[in-house]
């Protein structure tokens, strides 16, 4: 063993450069692998722990209940009900409403409790985080707090079509109700402004419902068999709801992105040091043939030879992924950060052992498995040979560039000679830039579709968006429609309510109801056959389709207001708000089931049309016929900045990781050539090429590889982007991505990825400097 | 008068070694004359390799001046020394030094392509050359490892002269090569000095020297004199007689 430790040592020694780019490499694939580790292990996990912490529900449901009758008949069920652990009615008050946030409009469905009831519940309680003196006012979930909203400013909350003001008395937190994302978002009220809004009539009196069920995972089926069963009980009912899985995925979504992102990161980078690490066993076992040879002769066997080698990298390997895991626990506060904006759920860091010795094994797995394989042709090196014959770089059955027949200049040609003399570092740079390539073609389709132009993102993630929402009582819809087809601002109107609908023998979906799906802006929103066009037709989500082995031209049963009708399935649809379980009807189609209770219209408005002066003016005049405006704009942009400021910081930070990449990967293979060809570039010097010649030679000849493949990455990148990121996102139940692809930006990236590896080489290159010819003629 | 090509004026180089200082050449006065066959003579560790770099521009000397006409190339930069390397020197080294990923034809043209634009000129002198030192074509598209000692030394003669340099540079040409092949070496650099090539060679073997008709003897980094043999004429007897007395006197 300590023989092997002398040559491991030796081996170092030789190549302390190279050792030092390994590292580095080694380093960054440790850090984003327990980086991704570390989320997807125990970030959701800590959900749980809040979950149980709070003692929080499996499933809220909150039901208009003007004289606590549902109440009654919920405690009488419930305490019935062997699925039910343990449940909590309170009473409330709930209503939608919207609060300015992050620059933007945040509109959700609100259930305004008392303080002291809300903190005390047996199920579902709030933990207040940040109190004040202030003893009238408003608890805001925590995570609303931000530099505007503070504890003891003012906060305007429209509730319906109706504007109170509150000062912010602190932040609460709540696991099932604390976020927007949620579905229904609680806000804490104190005894008086609660009484006060009461009296104001602003909000109709509810009851929140929070159950604990024995069986977690029954949590979607038990939401809509309760909703099912109080529908049918108390019909046209407001309710609204939500379970464990849906919130889970709403608060998690950044999370699950920000995941698979270094999930892939770190793979690839893995296997570029992979590929680097083998290319430098296969440079060494080269050049160092007749020392190898020499080892064989004094009788070291195979086996040691390569075992040095194995001990040599996986000793490197494993420092370097200690390092890293370090190093991950230095950035997961900031991405903490980021994922708290999102999550609103407090994650405290502490060191998680699992994904460091999962890291551990990972690395150490794969670097000993590509050690091994690069490693094994030290078996056929017989002693004689090597020592007779040593070195053996060239292939001599073609010259590829011969100087009398070429007519590129002899700077360029003897590149080329140079690049088709080292094939194995032409593979390896041609499988860097090809990955580094699709990770520009990612960065790029992120930053036109999630950063310079949100819309294409959110259109995947919430499906229709539009500039207004106004919810209209239905005997005004006439008058409604007319005035807004009159109205110059008005660009386009059209019927966009969503109800919740049971499939038979299935689950509850979200039905979303639209007069005429060709007017609706997202035309993506059904990726396979068509929207439904006639009554009898249906599109539903295609997680659910799957999750049931249903098919496009299937006929289903759906159940709404005690009634049953069969639908045929015209398309599917990538709608992720509900789980996926959702579906688009026509009007016509769901009046087969029963009328509309309220009639939400999205509207386009013109540009420049001020959105909340356009909401004024129609609750005016619609004074009493108006439930509710929504200023979509600003609630997807305050919602989009989040994600905004995710995805600015995911592209900026694999754009430095692939700099880094690339800069280290052409360091290791500059060097190993310098090395290689330090006499080659003597003999040149001593025949009058300059410095400056042999550097441009030497960056000139890692171009053709450079350049090849990154059109060639940057082609099939365009190409399959849309497929790579459906695979990506489908846990999301995005299974159709059409993100627009800016060919132009992406050309330009390109360009300048090859422009930036070119000066690389340029610099790198520059020890050419320190190679003299008098150091080959005395033998140096 | 015969016409200066190169000279020297107190050329002095040291070197440390070891953290004291070696000086390998002490102050030497030298003039090195068109279509000469200089040879220059010494022990090992007298000094003449270090000489024949600083010469040849491979080398920069410690002090002193080295001219080449009006150009004073010991004030060149390195890649001011690289332009002056192929401009006006050629150089058959010791060890070949031919590129092992470069065809034979290719190991030359790489050299005149530097210089010399016109490729088709090019090639035609290559292809002399190659007849003159009885280099055939099929071994003009092999590769250095395929072929002979003698035919990779006369190769390196070929990339020497296929800029037609002012001074051809030769260090112990013969020296990696075994008995007949270094005579076939040594002939044709003859050859070629008799077609008025300047020569200058660094050598410690007797039978090579006698091809110069002007020795130089260096020792312990001094010029010790110099022995004019005239024009080399095969089989000379007188010659070596000459020449065996110049380095006796000098202690050789």
């Amino acid at each position: 063993m300590r023989k092997l430790f002398l040559i491991v040592c030796s081996n170092i020694r030789k190549a302390k450069g190279q050792t030092a780019a390994i590292v580095v490499l080694i380093l960054f694939a440790a850090m984003l692998l327990n980086l991704w580790l570390m989320l997807s292990m125990d970030y959701k996990a800590n959900f749980d722990r809040y979950h149980e912490k709070l003692n929080a529900e499996h499933v809220t449901v909150t039901v208009d209940d003007h004289d606590g009758s549902i109440k009654e008949d919920l405690s009488e069920k419930l305490e019935k009900d062997k699925d039910v652990a343990e449940y909590c009615l309170d009473s409330c008050m709930h209503m939608t409403g919207t609060f300015p946030y992050n620059d933007g409009d945040l509109s959700s469905w609100f259930v305004f409790m008392k303080k002291q009831q809300a903190i005390h519940r047996s199920v579902g309680k709030a933990e207040i985080v940040e109190d004040s003196d202030d003893t009238s006012g408003v608890y805001l979930p925590m995570l609303y707090k931000t530099d505007e909203i503070q504890a003891g400013s003012p906060i305007e909350i429209s509730i319906g079509s109706h504007t109170v003001t509150y000062t912010v008395c602190g932040f609460f937190n709540s696991v099932m109700t604390g976020s927007h994302n949620c579905g229904l978002m609680e806000l804490i009220l104190t005894e008086d402004k609660y009484d006060e809004l009461e009296a104001l009539g602003y909000a109709p009196n509810a009851t929140l419902c929070s159950i604990r069920l024995w069986d977690k995972s029954e949590n979607v089926t038990y939401e809509a068999a309760l909703k099912s069963v109080v529908s049918e009980r108390f019909p046209n009912v407001v309710m609204i709801s939500n379970s464990y899985n849906m919130v889970l995925q709403a608060r998690y979504i950044s999370q699950s992105i920000c995941s698979a992102i270094m999930s892939v990161m770190a793979l690839l980078v893995l296997l570029i040091a992979l590929i680097v690490i083998a290319s430098n066993i296969i440079n060494y076992i080269q050049v160092n043939m007749k020392n190898l040879g020499a080892l064989k002769a004094v009788g070291y066997t195979s086996r040691q030879l390569i075992c040095s080698l194995l001990l040599q990298f996986l000793g490197v390997t494993l420092l370097a992924a200690l390092l890293g895991a370090g190093l991950s626990y230095c950035f997961l506060p900031s991405v903490n950060t980021m994922m708290i904006s999102q999550t609103g759920i407090p994650y405290a860091i502490h060191f998680l052992p699992l994904p460091l010795v999962l890291s551990l094994f990972i690395l150490g797995g794969t670097v000993a498995l590509s050690v091994w394989l690069a490693a094994r042709r030290i078996k056929k090196i017989e002693p004689i040979v090597a020592l007779r014959f040593g070195l053996q770089t060239h292939n001599f059955t073609c010259n590829h560039v011969p100087l009398d027949q070429t007519k590129a200049p002899l700077n360029a040609a003897l590149a080329l000679k140079t690049t088709f003399s080292g094939v194995k570092h032409n593979i390896t740079v041609c499988i860097t830039m090809l990955i580094l390539s699709l990770v520009i073609v990612f960065c790029g389709v992120m930053t036109a579709n999630m950063i310079v132009d949100t819309t294409p993102f959110i259109n995947l993630i919430v499906g229709e968006t539009a500039d207004s929402c106004v919810s209209v009582k239905p005997n005004m819809e006439e008058e409604f429609l007319r005035k807004m087809n009159d109205d110059g601002r008005v660009e386009k109107v059209y019927l966009q309510t969503s109800i919740n609908v049971t499939h038979s023998g299935g689950a509850e979906l979200l039905a979303t109801l639209c007069d005429d799906f060709s007017r609706v802006n997202n035309q993506s929103i059904v990726y396979k056959g068509r929207f439904p066009k006639y009554d009898n037709e249906i599109a539903i989500g295609a997680r659910y389709a799957k999750e049931k082995g249903l098919t496009v031209g299937e006929e289903i049963e759906i159940t709404a207001n005690g009634k049953t009708e069969n639908y045929l399935i015209s398309g599917f649809t990538q709608i992720t708000n509900y789980l996926g379980r959702d579906c688009l009807l026509t009007r016509s189609g769901y009046e087969r089931l029963g009328t509309l209770s309220d009639a939400n219209y999205y509207i386009n408005l013109t540009q420049g049309t001020d959105i909340d002066a356009f909401h004024e003016e129609v609750e005016e005049e619609f004074s009493g016929s108006i439930n509710a405006t929504v200023n979509i704009r600003s609630t997807v942009e305050s919602s989009a900045s989040i994600y905004v400021s995710l995805m600015t910081m995911i592209v900026l930070v694999i754009l430095g990781l692939s700099v880094v990449i690339i800069a280290f990967v052409l360091y290791l293979l500059v060097r190993t050539m310098l090395n290689n060809k330090k006499r080659d570039y003597g003999i040149l010097k001593s025949l009058g090429f300059t410095t400056r010649q042999l550097i441009l030679q030497t960056s000139l000849s890692f171009m053709p590889a450079i350049i090849i493949s990154a059109a060639v990455g940057l082609t099939i990148g365009c190409i399959s982007i849309n497929k790579l990121l459906s695979l990506f996102f489908c846990t999301l139940g995005i299974l159709k991505c059409t993100f627009e692809v800016p060919v132009g930006f992406i050309t330009a990236a390109g360009i300048c990825l090859v422009l930036l590896a070119f000066a690389i080489a340029c610099l790198l290159s520059l020890k050419i400097k320190r190679i003299t010819p008098k150091a080959l003629l005395s033998g140096e | 008068m015969r016409e200066v090509l190169l000279k020297t004026e107190k050329l002095s180089k040291s070197f440390s070694n070891g953290g004291t200082m070696q000086h390998v050449l002490k102050n030497i006065d030298l003039q090195l004359y068109q279509g000469d066959f200089t040879v220059i003579m010494g022990a090992s560790g007298a000094g003449k390799s270090t000489l024949l770099y600083a010469l040849s521009g491979m080398d920069t000397p410690t002090l002193g001046a080295i001219t080449f006409g009006e150009q004073t190339i010991s004030e060149l930069n390195p890649d001011g020394l690289a332009v002056f390397r192929r401009d006006h020197c050629g150089f058959v080294f010791q060890q070949i030094y031919l590129i092992d990923t470069m065809s034979v034809m290719d190991n030359v043209l790489c050299a005149g392509l530097l210089v010399n634009k016109n490729k088709n000129a090019l090639i035609d002198r290559a292809k002399e050359l190659f007849r003159a030192v009885d280099i055939s074509e099929e071994t003009q598209k092999k590769f250095p490892t395929q072929i002979s000692g003698g035919e990779a030394q006369r190769v390196g003669i070929v990339r020497a002269l296929i800029n037609s340099p002012e001074i051809l540079f030769a260090d112990e040409p013969t020296g990696a090569l075994n008995s007949q092949t270094g005579l076939d070496v040594l002939d044709t650099l003859t050859k070629f000095n008799e077609q008025g090539q300047s020569v200058v060679m660094v050598t410690h073997d007797m039978r090579s020297a006698r091809r110069g008709n002007r020795i130089l003897y260096l020792k312990d980094g001094v010029m010790l004199g110099e022995c004019n043999l005239g024009k080399y004429v095969h089989g000379d007897a007188k010659r070596h007689e000459k020449l065996s007395a110049f380095l006796k006197d000098r202690g050789w």
